[in-house]
């Protein structure tokens, strides 16, 4: 090309020559992947339905349940059976899903909202936690696949609610997790549903040396939890339990924080501590430290505005007091971002994540109307905000073939294929299931692959073995990025597997984990492009390879 | 409208500027490079001997181009470092002798005896990651490595044989996968290509790979085979990290606005300053260099200590590391390769990557073969990386900083062809005689640096015989 032409060019497209940034903000110049949705060809044929208690809900466990660390899939289906797919997916190839049993009766498996997985018992096999319209269910992996509901293995009382967020952390010392578990209308209350929300349960293991949940704790008052997660949200190594509640039923409620102290009665920080009231329709909750201040940032899902919650920096990391900075980032995804319908959006799953490999993290917003809300877009695509250099957000859902014409409620990103970049699968409702494959950028002569990425597996030892709460950094030259091992948030929707990370052009990475008790492993030095495990005190990372033709 | 009105203002101000500076350009006495952008889109396909020679004109053209502030020479707001980064304070200075920008040309370094071949002391590089500190002013060493220039003659065989060697190991790591999962059990494995051996890995069922008995290569099992450590893939990257480094020249396919989102990260001006057919052509200048030769001394007195210095040179196993020849299969060299990550375009990032025969080239003609065809490629060398020092001898392990995860006592075996006419030595350029350099080999090579020591002077004078017939022909 002519240089002349590229200079005048590249000060209008950049507007730097000016000092003007007005254009650079508009442009998303990285890479937008290609995701082409393949539910179908895939064999991932499922549909969430039911009435108006599945009107939220909607779940999906994204895990490994047969050994291969191919991640493996249970949505939630409403009124329709819960069911489970087998990742047969080829590496780097087209994705493919074969439906097998899950060895729950019919009952069991129906007026399932959704489902988050984490191995509860430590013997390296995922379980399940199953929430239900009804007695929720766990159930304990066995290997390939197979499960049996361990309700009464474990005293674990499922309750009879309307049960649709779910959060776990191993407290100081434990060796099995708690559990909490969100809960949204009573609609046995007398004036049912509005005002009547149903408490949220905390249920810790018992001191002895077997597995027992028999004393659940009430976490009063509830104000109709649609997800919740387990977050340190001071670095001060305990982890507190956030809330997010739907006003469309509470009265005098708002978003929640309780303080969890190990061993001790959970208190909610209330305002004197610095909690602001912040009253939204909170759908979903995805937390990423997007500043690398060390205090992680929130995102939370509602009707209208998708809030940002950060830390307000006069809190000085004492205080939970939030400000929003959705607006900033340009990440409210408040209406549809295509299409003439311009009501407000309804958002449901909310998580962070690197679909570019850029090392800068993108949200992805579930959206549908709830039902029939003429107040709300009828047509409400999901949303990929993709994070640019400057910690803004754009959006590019259409760019990336996301915004299909369905009522998305919960999701799952990870890697189906193994080819290290990030697919995903949103459940629907009254839709079929989607599933996208993760092509790439898209390029007049096919697809090139985006930047660099790691994806990590942490081996805490015989108990909490893949680290739940562990905080993994990840340095590459300057840039340092973090990410939590976490079981909760999303809209009922959970997942477990390798923690990816874009590394953008940085051919190597150093890796250090803060493990869940708190101490710091040693730096692993690791070349890009690679799964790799992180074996708690061993000197050397291992690299995995997933097996080529994926039976 | 006020934003649009200013833009358009700008906008006919530049074409009026740039009218000004093209008409500048198109003389004849310009200051600038005007074979830069002359290749816009790195070239693909299987490239004729007539395209290839179009192709490389330009590339011997840039190597040895003074690139000028009107090229984009110069990177005012960005780091020697290779992932692109800004730096915290803006030097005073466009030049910087240590943390560069340090020359012109890279035939300002790479010179000896001719354009594409080593320098001398005076052309050492500071070698630091270009992340914090990065503009030190000094020579200490815990700030740098500083590094002698390395000549490039062969350059394309050594990366045919270190991708040929890559392939080797991966299909090895792939056969201990296979086999562990078959038969629900760990596999060890001996990892070993071309007769060099780089330890072994021990393979579970799950798949998981222990590797904490690999030796000389890094974890990925690729063969990084430039640079002293040996941390380098490609001509093509180490050209990108060169051209930033050295003169502050930014190659898009890294700096461009698809990793950094600007096009001009190093804010000097000027936008997307290489392209990747500007790359691609200062590759195919370096990859068809000739390789060096044994040359035949003219002398009888030569010719007999040089055939004894090469049976001492075996006898003391010098030739463990430094291997006569590696056997290689092709001299198809394409590029973009298949090993390089983002940010070096590969064979996956382009529609088809470019492809030439080396054969082409008359030199290439004339490299020796093996009975299966083979082409012995002369480099005196393993592409491998060995610990160089001892306790008792641990000079050539005068580093301070780890080089991108190689220790700061382990160096890629130098391959020694040229080494006749690429005086001084050694890693830092520190030894004006061959035999100081030998007698400065530890650790793994202690045994035959021993042998050498401890043999009488006419042993001795016979092996720096041998190895001055190494040389690059002018």
């Amino acid at each position: 090309m002519n240089r002349l032409f590229k200079l005048t060019v590249g000060c209008l497209a950049l507007g730097a020559c000016l000092g003007n940034t007005t254009a650079a903000a508009q442009k998303f110049l990285f890479d937008v992947p290609h995701m082409q949705e393949q539910a179908v060809t895939a064999g991932l044929i499922h549909t969430y339905d039911g009435p108006w208690e599945f009107f939220v809900g909607g779940g999906v466990a994204s895990f490994d349940c047969n050994g291969d660390r191919m991640p493996d899939l249970f949505l939630a289906g409403g009124s329709n059976p819960a069911q489970l797919f087998i990742n047969r997916s080829l590496v780097a190839g087209e994705l493919k899903f074969e439906k097998t049993s899950i060895g729950l009766s019919d009952r069991d498996a129906s007026r399932v909202l959704g489902a988050y997985p984490i191995d509860i018992d430590s013997d390296s096999h995922m379980d399940l936690v199953v929430l239900r319209l009804g007695e929720n269910i766990i159930l304990n992996g066995k290997g390939n696949c197979q499960f049996t509901k361990a309700n009464r293995t474990f005293a674990f009382d499922g309750g009879n609610a309307w049960s649709t967020g779910f959060a776990a952390a191993w407290e100081k010392a434990a060796n099995y997790p708690t559990l909490a578990i969100g809960n949204y209308v009573d609609r046995s209350a007398p004036g049912s549903p509005w005002g009547t929300c149903e408490a949220n349960v905390l249920h810790r293991p018992m001191e002895s040396g077997q597995l027992n949940y028999s004393q659940p704790y009430l976490l009063q008052p509830g104000y109709c939890s649609l997800s919740m997660m387990f977050t340190d949200w001071n670095k001060s190594g305990i982890p507190s339990l956030r809330i997010t509640n739907d006003r469309q039923y509470y009265r005098g409620g708002q978003e929640q924080l309780w303080r969890i102290p190990a061993g001790s009665t959970p208190r909610l920080f209330s305002r004197s501590q610095g909690w602001k009231p912040l009253r939204i329709w909170g759908m979903g909750i995805a937390e990423a430290d997007l500043n690398q201040d060390g205090y992680p940032e929130y995102a939370l899902s509602s009707m209208g505005d998708t809030m940002l919650q950060t830390l307000d920096p006069d809190a000085e990391g004492e205080r939970p007091t939030y400000r929003d900075a959705a607006f900033e980032k340009k990440m409210t995804a408040h209406r549809p971002y295509i299409g003439t319908d311009l009501k407000p959006s309804t958002g449901w799953h909310t998580q962070f994540a690197d679909f570019n490999n850029d090392t800068r993290l993108d949200l992805f917003i579930a959206k549908g109307n709830v039902e029939a809300m003429p107040d709300f877009a009828a047509y409400d695509p999901d949303n990929l905000l993709m994070g640019d250099a400057n910690q803004k957000f754009h959006e590019q859902g259409d760019k990336a073939g996301i915004n299909l014409d369905r009522r998305g409620r919960g999701a799952a990103i990870a890697d189906f294929n193994a080819d290290g970049m990030l697919d995903m699968v949103v459940v629907n409702r009254k839709g079929p299931a989607s599933l996208f494959r993760n092509h790439g950028a898209k390029t007049d002569w096919g697809h090139r692959p985006m930047g660099n990425w790691l994806a990590i597996e942490l081996n805490n030892g015989k108990v909490n073995t893949f680290g739940v709460g562990a905080k993994i950094t990840i340095k590459t030259g300057n840039v340092t990025q973090s990410r939590m091992v976490q079981i909760g948030g999303g809209h009922a929707s959970g997942q477990a597997g390798f923690i990816h990370v874009g590394l953008g052009v940085a051919e190597r990475a150093k890796i250090r984990v803060q493990w869940p008790d708190g101490d710091w492993s040693h730096e692993y030095r690791v070349f890009a492009n690679n799964f790799v495990q992180i074996p708690r005190g061993k000197p050397d990372a291992l690299y995995w390879y997933p097996q080529p033709s994926n039976p | 409208m006020k934003t649009n009105k200013l833009i358009s203002s700008f906008a006919a101000a530049a074409v009026i500027i740039g009218t000004a500076s093209a008409a500048s350009n198109k003389v004849e006495w310009a200051e600038i490079t005007p074979e830069l952008g002359f290749l816009e889109q790195a070239p693909s396909g299987l490239l004729s001997l007539k395209r290839l020679e179009e192709i490389l004109k330009v590339g011997e053209a840039l190597f040895v181009a003074k690139f000028t502030t009107g090229d984009g020479a110069g990177r005012p707001a960005a780091t020697q470092a290779i992932d692109p980064t800004k730096v915290r304070h803006q030097p005073t200075e466009p030049f910087a002798r240590l943390s560069g920008p340090d020359s012109l040309a890279c035939s300002s370094c790479h010179n000896d005896p001719l354009p594409g071949g080593a320098g001398g002391f005076v052309t050492n590089v500071f070698v630091s990651e270009g992340f914090t500190n990065a503009n030190f002013d000094t020579s200490d060493p815990q700030f740098s490595n500083e590094r002698g220039t390395n000549h490039l003659f062969g350059a394309g065989l050594i990366e045919l044989l270190a991708r040929e060697m890559s392939a080797d190991l991966a299909a090895i790591r792939s056969g201990a996968l296979r086999l562990a999962r078959q038969k629900s059990e760990p596999v060890k494995v001996a990892l070993e290509s071309k007769g060099v051996s780089f330890g072994a890995l021990t393979v579970l069922p799950d798949g998981l790979v222990d590797l904490s008995k690999i030796d000389g290569i890094d974890t990925d099992l690729v063969i990084r085979p430039f640079s002293q450590k040996g941390v380098m893939t490609s001509l093509r990257q180490f050209t990108i990290n060169a051209m930033n480094h050295h003169h502050g020249m930014q190659a898009t396919e890294r700096f461009g606005s698809r990793w950094t989102g600007e096009n001009d990260f190093d804010e000097d001006g000027h936008f997307d300053e290489m392209t990747p057919g500007d790359i691609s052509a200062l590759v195919a200048w370096q990859a068809t260099l000739p390789a060096p030769t044994i040359q035949t001394p003219a002398s009888n007195a030569w010719k007999q200590a040089a055939r004894t210095g090469a049976e001492l040179f075996n006898d003391w196993s010098c030739n463990a590391c430094h291997r006569q020849s590696l056997p290689l299969k092709s001299l198809v060299f394409s590029d973009p390769g298949p090993y390089d990550a983002a940010g070096t375009l590969d064979n996956k990032q382009v529609r088809a990557s470019a492809e030439y025969d080396l054969n082409l080239m008359e030199w290439a003609q004339n490299l020796p073969k093996d009975e299966q065809g083979q082409i012995l490629v002369p480099l005196f060398g393993d592409l491998k990386r060995h610990k160089i020092t001892d306790r008792r001898i641990a000079t050539l392990g005068n580093e301070l900083l780890s080089q991108r995860f190689v220790g700061r006592d382990v160096f890629m075996t130098s391959e020694l062809w040229g080494v006749g006419s690429t005086a001084p030595y050694g890693h830092r350029n520190d030894f004006t005689t061959l035999d100081s350099v030998i007698l400065a080999h530890g650790g793994a090579a202690r045994k035959s640096r021993d042998s050498y020591e401890a043999a009488t002077e006419g042993q001795r004078s016979a092996l720096i015989a041998y190895l001055k017939t190494l040389v690059i022909e002018k």
